[in-house]
């Protein structure tokens, strides 16, 4: 099993007082959330790929109140040890509420297997934020739950998060100058007697953004995004893990066009993916959706279509 | 608060008829916080979604009740 990921330090706002980026979930369908010092080039490299169908259907009932359906029919992969690709073919319906106010937000979404996803965000003052993250099944022992504080300061953001199987995690970060801001972390897994300290930073300015994360989990993760125009953007990712030897270094492009978004990346490990969204009318946005492993070959082709 | 007083003296008799181990106080705390997490995951489990629902339906402006149903 891959070590435990610690949280990412998130950005945080400037002395002079410029609006502050909001930590944000990515929905990932994974225990720990990643925040966002590494926002822009996940947005970039790394899209939600899939294989196999997919239609998303989101319909609102006033301003803060939407309802979405959603249908999956195609493979998704099991985790296996070997260097083997086990692909099970599923086909799911997905139902899901969502409830947007500016102080509250709440996202749930279940499936027909009966798990559940929920995210809620409650600005409970002006500073404090609480946020709440939960994938719960009806398997005993498979169900997880997150809960962070948040607290914003001037020009910082600490973070409290509290989560199932004793997870304890705290994280920092400083703007310290214009364009710089530093951050550190800390978390202890009880269910796995594991503990981690790490460091992060965030150069930004305004055409590129460059980022460096390192962690006691022998994690060393670094990004650089340069924005070339308003429709472009290039970014590249470096992963190093020293514990484990493992290195995966990417490069990616994406335009952002006024009909639709394209993002294509090639890998270290001889994986290239594509992402398409077109938008076909208002509210129609069809979608393809590629990856091809030339070491495992593994082809996996998607389409869909998004509405509302 | 009732039921957990209700809990606690069950507990209790049932110790008192087994005689011998006397559980402490951490040990009470454990199992109640066990509980109270078994019990919410299973509300949360069942009632999010309805939760949502109930919230935005009250929402201004309020929704009509077919609009959760319609597809259009």
């Amino acid at each position: 099993m891959a070590g435990i990921i610690p949280p990412v330090s998130d950005a945080s706002k400037q002395q002079s007082g410029k609006p502050a980026e909001k930590v944000d979930y990515l929905n990932l369908p994974c225990p720990i959330p990643y925040e966002e010092i590494h926002r822009e080039a996940l947005m970039s490299l790394k899209p939600e790929l899939f294989e196999g169908l997919r239609f998303d259907f989101t319909k609102g009932l006033n301003q803060k109140f939407s309802l979405s359906h959603s249908v999956f029919m195609g493979s998704t992969e099991v985790p296996s040890q070997s260097s083997e690709t086990i692909k099970v073919p599923s086909a799911n319906y997905e139902f899901g509420a969502n409830f947007i106010d500016p102080n509250l937000m709440l996202i749930g979404r279940v499936l027909t297997d009966g798990r559940l996803h929920a995210r809620v965000k409650w600005d409970l003052s002006e500073n404090l934020t609480l946020k709440a993250n939960a994938q719960l099944t009806n398997e005993p022992h498979m169900s997880h739950g997150m809960v962070n504080f948040d607290f914003k300061g001037k020009d910082y953001r600490s973070q409290l998060q509290v989560g199932n199987g004793a997870l304890v995690g705290a994280n920092y970060i400083q703007n310290v100058t214009q364009h710089l801001s530093l951050g550190g972390e800390v978390f202890w897994a009880g269910q796995h007697r594991k503990s981690g300290i790490g460091y992060a930073a965030r150069y930004e300015t305004d055409k590129m953004v460059a980022t460096g994360q390192v962690a006691s989990t022998g994690m060393i993760a670094l990004s650089y995004v340069q924005k070339v125009s308003e429709k472009v953007s290039l970014a590249t990712d470096y992963m190093f893990n020293w514990l484990s030897r493992d290195v995966t270094a990417s490069v990616g492009y994406d335009y952002i066009l006024r009909q639709s978004r394209l993002r294509g990346r090639i890998d270290s490990n001889g994986c290239t993916a594509a992402f398409l969204e077109e938008r076909l009318n208002m509210g129609l946005n069809f979608i393809l959706s590629a990856e091809i492993d030339h070491k495992k070959k593994d082809y996996k082709f998607g389409f869909g279509l998004t509405v509302g | 608060m009732a039921s957990r007083v209700s809990l606690k003296s069950k507990g209790k008799s049932g110790k008192g008829s087994k005689g011998a181990e006397d559980k402490s106080t951490v040990q009470h705390l454990k199992e109640w916080s066990t509980w109270t997490m078994k019990k919410a995951k299973v509300i949360t489990h069942f009632g999010f979604i309805p939760l949502i629902i109930i919230i935005g339906m009250n929402s201004e402006p309020k929704p009509q009740l077919y609009q959760l149903l319609s597809p259009v």
